[in-house]
């Protein structure tokens, strides 16, 4: 239907003007909010699933060094340690299984688009991941809880370090794949926009990755030391398994403190520091620096951001340091969000610089916690200390919050877009997928994965009341 | 949407259906968790095997209109898939535990 405009009076062409306002409005609104929800349901579904994998992937170098300790010295302990976490292991894979279906499903359903745009790329590294790094495990973790008397000690090393590689190469495909998201490299845009492969070995040297994935990898050995250390600290203090205990103490906080370490230096500096290359305006952002400073910049300790006002609040800060740690330079300048238009700074800069100093600061604490418990280790203590065991003991939900609130730095600070410069988040989004839909699913998930989590509770809780030393097979 | 949903209802059915099986005959159980994780990976292995024959999660839901007839068909895949993950896996079990004692 075509109107004449000639023919309305004025009233009936504000009249229809306003209408028109009113529907496009409305549709923007309508964008707006399955945009939201399909980043609300996201974000919700990956960070209940990377409860799981975190633990798996640390875990298993302590189940491969576990083994090795016993195939050196016979210590039947070892063994049994190995295998207790093994089981441990197990329970975590199958619910980081569960968990990742829906993730699967939701590239298809709520990012459709970015499926059809992206696929050519990312489908590669997710298939890798799939064919290789998933049946790895699966098929070497059977062998290893059930296999050990048919197989004989060195092949039961073998299986349990095959569930080492795999688990460690499933962490590397995602995170090259997330590599790929936040600095591009080696793909071609067709002229309907979608990415395709241009050079493959590009995306596995691409400069994002290396870091990223040492640090992550780091990150996870902090929670499953973390995991060992507490559930060694509450055998002690039980007065229950203490054989046990002391071994998955001295062996977490061991593990603690050097991964911990790892984490803030070279990696975590690593990763700062890419930051800084390739997306300046995160790095102002999660750094909370408003404004330009011309003589070295200063590192925030505490501060609260005020986008009012574009300054920090209540801020404590040391000068220079920033400029120093990012470029070995006190005086070096280190652009401000000031030097940035709005659209190339991340859309939610509160959240982000939030997310990034929970996860430095409690960084910071896990490498004073693990030092402080090394050395009353070395002196003799540490089985003794009570106050410390109870710390050591409800730290355990931290590493996880701390890897968490480290992706959530990843994500928030590429935003607003999917693949960095080149694709917009809300460009990414499925179209037809109303917002009332992805709220209803989203009600469903979080009713499943309570339940979910409810029997992952009972599942881990079973095994450690059990012990070690209840070892069937 | 809602068939992702039905995916993981599928799984939990799995896992129901392994723990009661195993709670019944008591000869094919391998423990709470064992049962749990062998129901998780029975349902999504029978389901992803043969849903395609009309009754994955996508079917049931085929143009937004929900099919009661192929979620029953999805539902009772999904519990023999935990049935038969037990059994298969209780015999796996037994054989290498014979092979090793026979070693």
């Amino acid at each position: 239907m075509s109107i004449n405009l000639d023919d309305l009076s004025l009233y009936q062409k504000l009249r229809n003007f306003l209408f028109f306002c009113r529907i496009f409005i409305a549709q923007n609104q309508a964008m707006e909010d399955m945009l939201f929800y399909d980043r609300l349901q996201f974000a919700f579904t990956i960070t209940f699933h990377y409860i799981f994998p975190q633990l798996t992937m640390g875990l298993s170098l302590m189940i491969v060094y576990f083994k090795w300790k016993y195939l050196r010295n016979k210590i039947e302990k070892y063994n049994n340690a190995a295998k207790f976490f093994m089981k441990i292991f197990a329970v975590n894979f199958t619910m980081g299984v569960v968990t990742g279906i829906p993730m699967e499903f939701q590239f298809g359903t709520n990012w459709a688009k970015f499926s059809e745009l992206t696929g050519g790329i990312i489908g590669q590294t997710l298939a890798m991941e799939g064919m290789f790094s998933f049946f790895l495990e699966s098929s070497f973790l059977a062998l290893f809880i059930f296999g050990e008397k048919l197989m004989g000690q060195k092949l039961h090393f073998l299986t349990g370090l095959f569930v080492f590689i795999g688990s460690w190469a499933s962490g590397w495909f995602i995170l090259a794949t997330n590599a790929w998201m936040q600095h591009p490299v080696g793909h071609e845009v067709l002229e309907n926009g979608k990415f395709v492969l241009d050079n493959f070995s590009e995306l596995f040297t691409n400069p994002w990755l290396i870091p990223a994935f040492l640090h992550n990898q780091m990150a996870s050995v902090v929670t499953s030391a973390f995991v060992v250390a507490s559930i060694g600290a509450f055998y002690i203090l039980r007065n229950k398994q203490t054989e046990y205990g002391k071994l998955f103490l001295k062996t977490g906080v061991i593990f603690g403190l050097i991964s911990s370490l790892l984490v803030a230096f070279p990696t975590g500096d690593w990763n700062a520091k890419n930051v800084a290359k390739y997306q300046p305006g995160t790095f102002a952002a999660m750094e909370g620096i408003f404004e330009t400073e011309h003589a070295g910049a200063e590192i925030v300790l505490i501060g609260q951001p005020n986008m009012l006002d574009k300054k920090l609040d209540n801020k404590i800060a040391v000068p220079n340091i920033l400029s120093f740690l990012t470029y070995q330079d006190w005086d070096r300048q280190i652009a401000g969000m000031d030097q940035f238009k709005a659209e190339e700074l991340p859309d939610n800069i509160p959240a982000l610089y939030y997310s990034y100093h929970i996860m430095v600061g409690l960084g910071t604490i896990f490498i004073g916690v693990m030092f402080v418990a090394l050395f009353f280790l070395w002196r003799k203590k540490l089985f003794t200390m009570k106050p410390l065991l109870w710390m050591i003991m409800f730290l355990v939900p931290f590493p996880y919050i701390a890897n968490i609130t480290g992706w959530y730095t990843a994500e928030l600070g590429r935003q607003p877009y999917l693949v960095y410069g080149l694709l917009k988040t809300s460009d990414g989004i499925s179209p037809t997928v109303s917002s009332g839909n992805t709220l209803f699913t989203l009600l469903g998930f979080v009713a499943l994965y309570m339940l979910l989590g409810l029997l992952f509770l009972v599942l881990v809780g079973k095994t450690i009341n059990e012990g070690p030393n209840h070892q069937k097979h | 949407m809602t068939g992702t949903l039905i995916s993981l209802i599928s799984i939990i059915i799995g896992i129901i259906s392994a723990n009661t099986f195993g709670s019944i005959f008591k000869k094919y159980s391998l423990g709470f968790k064992g049962n749990t994780l062998i129901g998780v990976f029975g349902s999504i292995l029978l389901i992803k095997t043969f849903g395609r024959l009309g009754f994955d999660p996508w079917s049931i839901m085929n143009n937004g209109d929900f099919d009661t007839f192929r979620l029953i068909i999805n539902i009772l895949f999904s519990a023999l898939g935990g049935i038969l993950g037990l059994v298969v896996s209780k015999f796996i079990v037994s054989k290498m535990n014979r092979n090793s004692s026979n070693n």
